[in-house]
């Protein structure tokens, strides 16, 4: 390939094929130069073998146009170079990787000289329409019309992209999923607004978090237990009253002969009691009634233990959900439901056809401008008002059911599943123009809220004021309680916290006890879901309380629970609720890395994998996943036969001398195996198969390490701006709603500089991305 | 809101009950049509044909499920136990490939590719998210062309309740991954994984009296919401870039698809009975999951809901553990078997288990009388396997595919078909596509017609 003295391969190309002169009098400029003289040797050096010289790999071929200034310009040649570079799917792993500072050079010479990235005019990019996702439907109507709708059950999952949920291209609308919504809008306008009761026996719920004594079941209580648990309820009048108690029993995927009773009872006189056993409902429900006097009454729930489970099965547990108390039943006292106030406005409807229309264009305007986000024009409000009046007509039909007819066609409509950003040119690529107001209120409510914009943001856009105060309401909205949200969405997939409720793991096997009860004794499902709030509970701190980001790695606290702090070794933690612990004098525990919900979302079902962890760390944390693996991958129990009882390292050194498998576990393998500390479960350990484990290791970036503090130390300070690039790409993914492009890069150069400048914070990074082009901008497609 | 609560066994028992039932006289005009040039859809008798594709990933232990010598006298591998008894109700193939499942230039990423050409013989082009592209599959072709005889065009399901946040595999979108059905190169059709939501799908809810009512209700009163929808979608469409009309096209497609439902309500019928109650709840196992959604395909074949249906067990990559079979480990991490007879032996017993649902399920077909006095089997064709053989080689050559059901006489199943090398599996789907009535020249990256069946 170097016979050519001085020439690039490109040169021969071009040599090969046109005239001399003409070659000659085509590259004069500086840019040709720098070009034959940089980029070109680096193409030959690592791409030319299959894209070159006559060789098409994947039918690419680096060498295809014969003019320079037609080759420098031709984008979409350049985009897969580009893209495969940069994710480091090519060159493959198994050939000459170019060094960090080469592919720098290569990627920064393709942003300039071929895309042509200018920072001051930054192109923000299309996002296709998006569909509400199942956690956007639930929030949206729960906020609309005060109503909690299982959209999970509803639904079928949402497909996901780029790692998210809410990607507008993947997002789509089957046949099926159409009928659901259908179904969806009816189901949703009847609990808003049921048949029966225009004006209801008063209803009041109270939350699993208000019972008291002498411990709080929000979570699950083992039926082993047994317990007692008691409300107090402020009653106004004398009267019979009906208590629901809703809860499910949770803790086994299987059937198991576990067995309790449930009791309820106010003043010493038992109510009512039923039997608990296995059952997969999501919600069940426990009725009594009772004469009530007015004042203070105490209810008393009680979990009485029953048969144990039989050797072999999982424990079962109660989780209650709620109490609801609906009365006095005489039907003396009357009240809307929440729904219905939301709804009807000015109470019930009028009995003059006229001021019922009049009252109906009311009601229809204000829901509908809600649902749809934006204001609608009159002749839409005329349309749902003709439904209204429609089904009023028909015998055995009421006002009421014309209005729940018309919310629920709204429901179903396009405007209230898609949300649609409406701007001049849509098919117009070089069309660049800000979102309206009411675009941005949306953007800024499904980012922060998962949910549609609140009234204050909706009028703020209706004044054209929303820009203008942009940074006050993002504070005012990550200071609301359905900033939370956020996390759990963003922070559920980004670091799949959602997953460690249902990762497949097998506590027997790592634990090794046969015996699946007492393996439930060390580790159950409470556990799983106290990991997943540590990692919540993390990141909101870190959030609300404005830390810098890089202490989700290093923090030397964690927010942990009784049970939880047992499960870590942490002493002096109790009680069931998750607080800040200090964690000064446990420098094993502390940050993401060391929390049950990384190192269990990242371990096979009967060990840990130490390939998954690195390649877990190189994705998540610093941006550069490994290209993946070839198909001939050596089992690591196959390794194992080469030695007696190997450790996990030992295993891999095996694995790691064929020359195939070194290039990337380079990278991923000493990063994992530095957290083989912790196994499978997240306990802490010291040694494996009966001996130390060794977590020293050295990164393919060059830093040293001794065990996790030394890693964290690591990717918390030197590779911090790795991170803080990671962070920015995955959180400008969620908030737009699109996977990251080429000329997405100014606008993260730009987030990271923000971070920097301002110690980190993550809730700067979050006001960086509210004025970021690819945010506040559209352009037309191509 | 107080919901009838039968166990999953006296469900089952229901069901059991009811499979002895004549067949249903909405059936009979079709009997009549017989003398005419076959119907589209039909058997020779004129009965209902139906077609099903039961998907199971990760690759299988080839040693223990390769048939031994040809033809008739062929010996079943050792995971085939439980299919035994249906020996002359099937044909297990060597040597189909899916060549689109394959790298090409597309780096790693078998699985996704896996599932997605499954059924489609297309490549995915691969992309995370913003330019999916695959193709239409089989099962939709077919649907395309029934759709105005039967309730339902096609009905997909799936037993992936719970997904894996994150990437999928290796670049490629989880929409390739989770989907074995796509309505065009873009669409996918969503499965349903809730055995109770399918059912209500089919036949209503509420309890056996309520439910036709409540569906023919439910239809009707939708008109004013569908006008209103529909003049809404279509202001929309004007305003939006063509990436945006391509969403909003599926929408309006669903939309039609709804009215076409509620004008069939009207000519159709109501939906039948199907002489069972809901299924409540979560199943029990995955076996049981497994079980009670091939319990809803063969409702909805029995009843002439839909005829045509997919079913993916699991997409291709899972790492799902069997712990009703004593297999704790995840079936991706030890499809990576290396030749380790643990692991493979492990293999081995999760192919029986899947096997041992095929059989229930062609159980339940063969004790179902059709119209014309066969059984469902006998008008059928259900095609069982996977997209890769070897879950160590992830090769998509030598698949294990087989075909049960005689398609209503036309098949002549109970044979070791050896294909010789690399057949494109869509030559099967072509050929049933053939039977079926659609007489297209080809599918996907077909070369042929697969006569040898």
């Amino acid at each position: 390939m170097k016979d050519f003295t001085g020439l690039s391969t490109y040169e021969r190309v071009v040599i090969f094929f046109r005239p001399i002169c003409l070659l000659l009098l085509s590259l004069p400029a500086l840019g040709d130069e720098i070009f034959n003289k940089e980029i070109q040797p680096l193409l030959v050096k690592y791409c030319y073998d299959c894209h070159g010289d006559g060789s098409k790999e994947g039918d690419f071929r680096m060498d295809r146009h014969k003019d320079l200034g037609t080759h420098l310009s031709d984008r979409h040649h350049w985009m897969p170079v580009w893209r495969n570079l940069r994710s480091q799917i090519m060159p493959p792993s198994d050939e000459a990787q170019p060094s960090a500072e080469e592919k720098r050079k290569l990627l920064s010479w393709i942003e300039s000289t071929v895309f042509k990235l200018d920072p001051k005019k930054p192109d923000p990019g299309r996002v296709t329409i998006r569909r509400l996702n199942r956690e956007e439907y639930r929030n949206a109507v729960f906020d609309l019309l005060g109503i909690e709708y299982d959209t999970a059950e509803a639904f079928p999952p949402d497909d996901t992209g780029y790692g998210f949920d809410n990607i507008g291209d993947v997002l789509s609308i089957s046949p099926l999923l159409m009928e659901k919504y259908l179904t969806a809008a009816e189901e949703v306008v009847n609990l808003a607004l049921p048949d029966d009761a225009s004006a209801q026996v008063p209803r009041v719920e109270f939350p699993a978090s208000d019972f008291k004594n002498p411990s709080v079941p929000s979570t699950w209580v083992p039926f082993s237990d047994g317990a007692e648990f008691t409300l107090n309820i402020p009653i106004k009048w004398e009267g019979k009253y009906q208590l629901m108690l809703q809860y499910s029993i949770q803790g086994a995927t299987e059937a198991t002969t576990a067995a309790a009773a449930l009791e309820i009872s106010t003043g010493g006189k038992k109510l009512t009691e039923t039997k608990l056993g296995w059952d997969q409902r999501r919600s069940i429900d426990l009725t009594a009634t009772a004469k009530l006097q007015p004042g203070d009454q105490q209810i008393t729930v009680k979990l009485k233990p029953g048969l144990a489970p039989a050797e072999g099965e999982e424990a079962l547990y109660l989780s209650i959900q709620r109490l609801i108390l609906q009365g006095p039943l005489d039907g003396k006292q009357r009240e809307y439901s929440k729904g219905h106030r939301m709804i009807f406005v000015d109470g019930p409807a009028p009995e003059d056809p006229a001021a019922a229309k009049a009252y109906a264009r009311k009601i229809m305007r204000s829901f509908v401008s809600r649902a749809f986000r934006r204001p609608v024009v009159e002749s839409d409000i005329t349309r749902l008002v003709s439904i209204v009046e429609e089904i009023d007509k028909l015998p055995g039909k009421t006002f009421q059911d014309g209005i729940k007819q018309a919310i629920s066609a709204c429901l179903a409509s396009p405007r209230f599943l898609f949300r649609v950003e409406i701007q001049p040119e849509p098919n117009n690529p070089a069309k660049i123009v800000p979102l309206d107001e009411y675009a941005l209120a949306s953007r800024l409510s499904f980012f922060l809220w998962t949910s549609v914009p609140d009234d204050e943001l909706l009028s703020l856009a209706f004044n054209n004021k929303l820009r203008a105060n942009l940074r006050p309401q993002v504070e005012r909205m990550l200071a609301d309680p359905r900033a939370r949200r956020l996390t759990e969405n963003f922070v559920g997939q980004w670091l799949q916290a959602r997953d460690v409720s249902t990762a497949p793991i097998s506590a027997p096997d790592i634990l090794g006890v046969a015996d699946k009860r007492k393996a439930s004794e060390i580790f159950d499902p409470r556990l799983r879901n106290d990991m997943r709030q540590e990692t919540y509970a993390l990141f909101d701190f870190i959030l609300r309380e404005g830390r810098p980001a890089e202490e989700l790695i290093s923090a030397n606290y964690s927010f942990l629970n009784e049970r939880l702090a047992a499960f870590y070794g942490v002493k002096g933690v109790k009680g069931e609720n998750l607080r800040a612990v200090d964690l000064s004098e446990h420098p094993e525990r502390g940050g993401l890395l060391t929390q049950g919900t990384f190192l269990i979302v990242t371990s096979n079902p009967t060990r840990t994998s130490p390939v998954k962890r690195g390649m877990f760390v190189l994705e998540n944390i610093l941006g550069t996943p490994p290209p993946p693996a070839p198909p001939d991958i050596p089992e690591l129990s196959e390794a194992a036969k080469e030695g007696t009882n190997p450790t996990m390292r030992e295993m891999m050194e095996i694995h790691r001398k064929n020359p195939d498998c070194r290039s990337c576990h380079a990278r991923m393998d000493p990063i994992g195996l530095g957290l083989e500390n912790y196994d499978a479960l997240g306990r802490f350990r010291m040694t494996e198969a009966g001996k130390p484990i060794d977590t020293a290791g050295i990164l393919v970036t060059g830093e040293k390490f001794s065990n996790v503090e030394g890693l964290k130390a690591i990717l918390s300070q030197k590779r911090r701006p790795d991170f803080y690039r990671t962070l920015s790409e995955k959180l400008l993914t969620y908030a737009i709603g699109r996977g990251i492009e080429y000329y997405d890069s100014t606008t993260i150069e730009q987030l990271v500089a923000h971070m920097n400048k301002n110690d980190g914070k993550l809730t700067e990074l979050i006001h960086a991305i509210t004025t970021s082009a690819p945010f506040q901008m559209r352009r037309g497609d191509e | 809101m107080e919901k009838s609560h039968l166990s999953r066994r006296s469900f089952l028992r229901g069901f059991g009950a009811a499979l002895s039932l004549p067949a249903f006289e909405s059936f009979r005009p079709l009997m009549a049509a017989t003398t005419a040039a076959r119907a589209i859809g039909t058997t020779a008798s004129g009965a209902p044909l139906r077609m099903a594709y039961l998907y199971i990933p990760n690759g299988v232990n080839l040693d223990h499920w390769r048939p031994d010598g040809t033809s008739e006298k062929y010996k079943m591998g050792s995971s085939f136990a439980a299919m035994e008894k249906h020996r002359a109700d099937f044909q297990i193939f060597t040597g189909f490939e899916q060549q689109n499942a394959r790298a090409n230039g597309d780096g790693a990423g078998d699985h996704a590719r896996g599932t997605a050409a499954f059924l489609t013989s297309a490549r995915p082009r691969k992309t995370a998210g913003s330019d999916i592209q695959l193709g239409i599959s089989a099962d939709q072709v077919a649907a395309n062309a029934v759709s105005s005889l039967t309730r339902l065009p096609s009905l997909e399901l799936s037993a992936d309740g719970v997904r894996k946040s994150g990437n999928c595999d290796s670049g490629y979108s989880c929409a390739y991954q989770f989907n074995l059905s796509w309505r065009s190169e873009t669409q996918p059709m969503t499965p349903e994984s809730n055995p109770r939501a399918v059912f209500e799908r089919l036949f209503g809810s509420g309890s056996s009296d309520e439910r036709a009512k409540s569906l023919g209700q439910r239809l009707a009163s939708k008109k004013s919401v569908l006008d209103f929808i529909e003049s809404d979608a279509k202001a929309m469409h004007r305003h939006l870039g063509r990436n945006d009309r391509q969403k909003l096209d599926e929408y309006l497609t669903g939309v039609r698809e709804i009215e076409k439902q509620i004008e069939k309500a009207e000519s159709l019928g109501l939906p039948a009975d199907p002489g069972v109650p809901a299924p409540e709840g979560k199943p029990e196992t995955y076996g049981e999951h497994l079980r009670l959604m091939l319990d809803m395909m063969v409702l909805a074949f029995k009843t002439d809901t839909t005829r045509i249906s997919s079913f993916l067990m699991a997409h291709d990559g899972s790492n799902r553990s069997f712990a009703e079979i004593g297999v704790n480990d995840g079936h991706h991490n030890i499809s990576h078997h290396k030749g380790n007879k643990d692991n493979l032996a492990k293999i081995a017993k999760i192919d029986t288990f899947y096997l041992e649902q095929l059989s229930y399920f062609l159980d339940k077909l063969k004790n179902t009388e059709d119209v014309d006095g066969k059984s469902l089997l006998h008008n059928s064709m259900i095609v069982y396997g996977g997209c890769i053989s070897d879950g160590d080689r992830h090769n998509h050559d030598d698949l294990p595919i087989l075909l049960a059901g005689h398609g209503g006489g036309a098949f002549k199943p109970g044979r070791h078909v050896e294909l010789g090398e690399n057949v494109p599996l869509s030559n099967l789907y072509l050929r049933m596509l053939h039977e079926f009535g659609i007489k297209e020249p080809r599918f996907g990256d077909s070369t042929g017609l697969l006569r040898k069946i």
